[in-house]
């Protein structure tokens, strides 16, 4: 019994570690502009993950090395500051587009000044991490963040034409630039680095061995499995509310209000209750995955579970990074704009994340009979070159239709 | 793996996380001293110092301007071999951090941190 709770817990970190503002962002303005055609890319990001996390997850608990520990060990010194450099960069602007979500969210709920609530979530945050140890923090989130579910009993309130839906499942490209764009990011938004750097960080921060590994594979497959329906369900209720009448959404809350439609007040509420804890977990999470990465990079003592006594580079670390993210929303740029450049570039930085685990992940010396299965490396390879494609698309494709304003 | 044997120094060795006794992370193996003929693993070498090294030769001129200098004692440390207690997923020093000036940076003297609101 307990086993299976603690599974369970597992499950919902992991679908609370996976929607996020990028997804949420793209998610709703893919559907509100394609209705269902990129339903197929939801799917194929989501099952990229959970290949990638397991991955991350098994070496974790079998060598106790997360993926930037990996990463200076595979690609040396030099390589690896890029890698470093680069992640390091895409995390504090995902933390930026998470903490402007966040203000967005409360600013819808309590109307005042956006600067203030900019502020008081970047504090908020500080004291949640000061008062929570490492596994309540992911529950809380987790937990919060199934409210998301309201999104689920909207798509089925609304009743569209599931044949319509499920057609969308069915891969298709055109020539539009636009389409493309939306390609790129609606995979990326799913893929986001800091979510694997996250979560084997945290699997050392929760002591796994090999004995976790059954739980590691249910967390990646069922876990991000959840994940990635809740994202179909935003294009799907964001493609039949939206799509028809023609309504750009570009603000974090458009995204809330098929929920209004369907359930009123309540609904309303639900929905941004669940993107609040969403987009605050996934704050929290690239927050600690900047810091994680840097420590784990330069041998520093690093973790939540040391405390900041025994970690204090760490932790500091992780205060300048929340204080830059909020720095850069305070400059008034858009948040949505902001979340746009974090998930584009985070495509560019991917080779150099997966890489190293794939490398690692099939390599006997280091993992030995827990190595890469025929599955694992096939499926590795293959979403391997799906991410190098798409790194090298991602960076004309946002100069050519203008940051997907067209 | 501990003396005598043969080791891939670049694959196993090199950029390696080192534990001291106490499980404690104190720095990654940032270059490594070899001596004689063959050459054998004499010392460990950690520290920040060691960075500009580590970079393409065109970068390190501009890497030592902008970091400290290397200076040994400091920021570049010798880990003598004979301190390596064994290497499995990661490598194990038989002494603590501290013997060796390794993992100064984490001292909590050096930070704020004693007064944060958790601690």
């Amino acid at each position: 019994m307990r086993s299976i709770l603690r599974i369970a817990l597992g499950i919902i970190a992991a679908l609370g570690g996976f929607l996020d503002i990028g997804d949420i962002v793209f998610t709703t303005q893919a559907g509100a502009l394609y209705r269902y055609d990129l339903l197929w890319a939801v799917a194929l990001g989501t099952v990229g993950i959970a290949v990638y996390a397991e991955m991350c997850g098994r070496v974790a608990a079998v060598t106790g090395r997360p993926v930037f520990d990996v990463i200076r060990m595979r690609m040396g010194f030099g390589l690896g500051l890029v890698a470093l450099v680069a992640s390091t960069f895409v995390n504090v602007l995902t933390v930026a587009a998470e903490l402007g979500g966040l203000a967005i969210v409360l600013q819808l709920l309590f109307d005042a000044e956006f600067s203030l609530f900019v502020v008081l979530a970047a504090i908020g945050l500080v004291i949640v991490v000061a008062l929570l140890p490492f596994g309540g923090i992911e529950r809380v989130f987790g937990y919060c963040g199934l409210l998301m579910l309201v999104f689920l009993a909207t798509a089925i309130h609304q009743a569209p034409d599931w044949g319509e839906v499920a057609h969308g499942f069915v891969p298709s490209l055109s020539d539009s630039k636009l389409y493309l764009y939306f390609v790129v990011g609606v995979f990326a938004a799913a893929l986001m680095p800091y979510e694997v750097h996250f979560y084997s960080s945290g699997a050392v921060e929760e002591g796994w061995d090999e004995s976790n590994l059954r739980e590691n594979r249910l967390n990646a497959i069922v876990g991000y499995a959840l994940g990635g329906i809740l994202a179909c369900t935003l294009v799907v209720v964001s493609g039949f509310l939206f799509h028809p009448v023609g309504v750009d959404p570009t603000d974090l809350g458009t995204a809330a209000l098929p929920a209004q439609g369907a359930f009123g007040e309540t609904g309303l509420l639900l929905a941004l209750g669940g993107i609040l804890f969403c987009v605050g977990g996934a704050a929290i999470d690239s927050s600690f995955s900047a810091s994680y990465n840097l420590a784990q990079f330069l041998g520093w003592e690093w973790g939540r579970y040391r405390g900041p006594k025994k970690a204090p580079r760490f932790t500091v670390s992780w205060l300048l990074f929340l204080f830059l993210a909020m720095l850069i929303v305070l400059t008034g740029i858009n948040p949505v704009e902001i979340t746009e450049y974090s998930v584009v570039l985070a495509v560019v930085a991917l080779p150099l994340t997966y890489f190293p685990i794939l490398m690692i992940a099939g390599d006997r010396s280091f993992m030995g009979k827990h190595a890469n299965g025929r599955i694992s490396t096939t499926l590795g390879w293959v979403y391997f070159a799906v991410i190098v494609m798409l790194a090298i698309f991602a960076i004309p494709l946002l100069l050519m239709t203008n940051g997907g304003g067209g | 793996m501990k003396g005598e044997g043969e080791i891939l120094v670049v694959h196993r060795l090199l950029d390696e996380q080192i534990l001291d006794s106490e499980g404690k992370r104190c720095g990654r193996v940032d270059d490594i001293e070899l001596k004689g003929s063959p050459p054998r693993v004499t010392a460990l070498l950690v520290g920040e110092g060691l960075y500009p090294r580590r970079l393409p030769k065109r970068l390190r001129g501009m890497a030592r301007k902008l970091a400290r200098p290397e200076l040994w004692g400091s920021n570049a440390l010798r880990v003598p071999w004979e301190k390596v207690d064994r290497i499995d997923a990661t490598l194990h020093l038989c002494c603590k951090a501290e013997e060796l000036g390794l993992g100064e940076g984490d001292d909590p003297e050096r930070w704020m941190v004693r007064r944060l609101p958790w601690n």
